[in-house]
């Protein structure tokens, strides 16, 4: 039983990693499964909306449900609802995008996107992964992890994003060692050419970093003549504020 | 430097003349860029590019007193300071760079050419770290050297080079449509980035089928003289 909650979910992934849709043929093989169970998985999936067959090729892909899930999980996450107000007049102040992160493995999941407000069209980062090396919001946050996460971190792999991607683990932790002196960490072009980030970490009511929020736009803006201190200044007191509200307590604030 | 038949010596005023072509390929294909960039990105490369190389063609009104380096150089320069995002630094530093190999020199041939669009693709990748597959500009820009340099060693002249070449980074340009993103803001997709047409290597193919013309052209007035 336990064993095809596991295969089941194998086969989720398996479509939420590959588009356009798979057949039956391929997701078995993908798998490592006989046709047969990967038929039977994907029919008990079928009927309840989570994979939908595709009537022309006959192909699998995710259903419907998956995307309240998605949705589920947005809501029911704490700091991402709380951060909402916060993050929307961030995003006024400053006019730029503003990114709501947390720690997932060793990338950070995007839970929360505000556009730059603007008009122009943007891309939704909702659910995107960033390696926590290469964007302020993994480096705010594991600044503020605790040493052994942190050296784990960094002996993890450190991919290279762009040219300016640091991957030296020491080049890192001497960054994060001036990220947790400053409370505030930045990205110059490491994720994206052109991108820059300015991120503070938000703490919760057991004092760590649960996440970071930040503000994320052009090089040229962001970062002409050095991260900007306006920016720096609405990022740093936003996150401040967002602690409060996440249980920082007192604690925190006068060991800082 | 003219060995072959029809590979006389080029000079700024081609440089010149290839930049104004690929303009106006940009000018013509600004909305398909901009529709492609809308499926995976900010949906602004068309108008940037046509920015920039409209800003760049002012900017460089002829090519008097400039060597083909210099012209490049400056193209370069000014797509890197008008053109925003990834597309600027990429595109326009890897103009300068070409014309920096070009160097001081008032003529080049088909093989110092070579050497200068490597040293554009040197920037590029440096400045990038893409690999061919990560669906960018590298998928058409690769491809489309190897083919250059294949035709050039076979015996070929610049403008059946730039052929080949054109062909090389069109078909780059389409090999980027089933890879999923893996650089850039496009690689925040994840999967929903299969499927489109990366811009950056749809522009790059732009590069080239304008130096395909610009040296079609030069060939047949060339030819023409006595």
């Amino acid at each position: 039983m336990i064993q095809s909650v596991r295969r089941a979910a194998l086969i989720l992934k398996e479509l939420a990693s590959e588009a356009p849709r798979l057949g039956v043929t391929e997701l078995a093989e993908r798998v490592g499964l006989a046709k047969a169970t990967v038929y039977g998985l994907l029919r008990a999936l079928e009927s309840e909306d989570l994979v939908e067959r595709d009537p022309a090729s006959g192909k699998y892909g995710l259903g419907p449900a998956v995307l309240q899930f998605g949705n589920a999980f947005l809501d029911n996450h704490e700091l991402r609802s709380r951060s909402l107000l916060w993050a929307d007049s961030l995003a006024t102040r400053v006019m730029e995008a503003v990114r709501v992160g947390v720690l997932n493995g060793p990338n950070v999941l995007i839970v929360h996107h505000v556009f730059r407000p603007d008009d122009s069209v943007q891309i939704l980062e909702v659910g995107a992964s960033i390696p926590w090396h290469a964007c302020a919001l993994g480096k705010a946050i594991v600044a503020y992890a605790d040493p052994s996460h942190r050296s784990e971190l960094l002996r993890g792999e450190l991919v290279r994003l762009t040219g300016r991607t640091v991957t030296d683990p020491a080049a890192i932790e001497l960054a994060l060692e001036r990220v947790s002196r400053d409370g505030i960490a930045v990205e110059d072009q490491e994720a994206i050419i052109g991108e820059a980030e300015i991120a503070a970490p938000v703490f919760g009511n057991l004092g760590t970093a649960v996440g970071a929020i930040s503000v994320a736009g052009p090089v040229d803006r962001l970062l002409k003549d050095g991260p900007s201190p306006r920016t720096v200044a609405a990022v740093r007191e936003t996150a401040r504020g967002l602690s409060r509200d996440m249980g920082a307590g007192r604690l925190r604030a006068r060991a800082r | 430097m003219a060995g072959r038949d029809g590979d006389a010596p080029l000079d700024a005023a081609f440089v010149l003349e290839w930049i104004r072509e690929l303009a106006g390929q940009i000018r013509e294909q600004r909305d398909y860029l901009t529709q492609l960039d809308a499926a995976i990105g900010d949906a602004d490369h068309g108008i940037n590019m046509d920015r920039g190389f409209t800003e760049a063609i002012s900017a460089v009104p002829h090519a008097e007193g400039r060597s083909p380096g210099d012209v490049l150089q400056a193209v370069g320069r000014t797509i890197i300071n008008t053109v925003g995002g990834a597309a600027g630094p990429l595109f326009g530093g890897g103009l300068r760079s070409a014309g920096k190999r070009l160097g001081e020199q008032a003529y080049f041939d088909a093989e110092d050419l070579l050497a200068a669009m490597r040293a554009g693709l040197e920037s590029i990748q440096g400045l990038g770290a893409a690999a061919v597959g990560d669906k960018t500009i590298v998928d058409a820009y690769v491809p489309a050297l190897e083919a250059f340099e294949r035709e050039l060693r076979a015996g070929g002249d610049l403008a059946s080079a730039a052929a080949r070449a054109r062909e090389a980074a069109e078909e780059g340009m389409r090999s980027t449509i089933p890879l999923q993103a893996r650089k850039g803001r496009a690689s925040y997709l994840g999967p929903r980035s299969v499927g489109h047409q990366d811009p950056g290597a749809t522009s790059t193919a732009l590069l080239f089928a304008a130096l395909e013309r610009t040296a079609r052209a030069r060939l047949a007035v060339t030819e023409e003289r006595p």
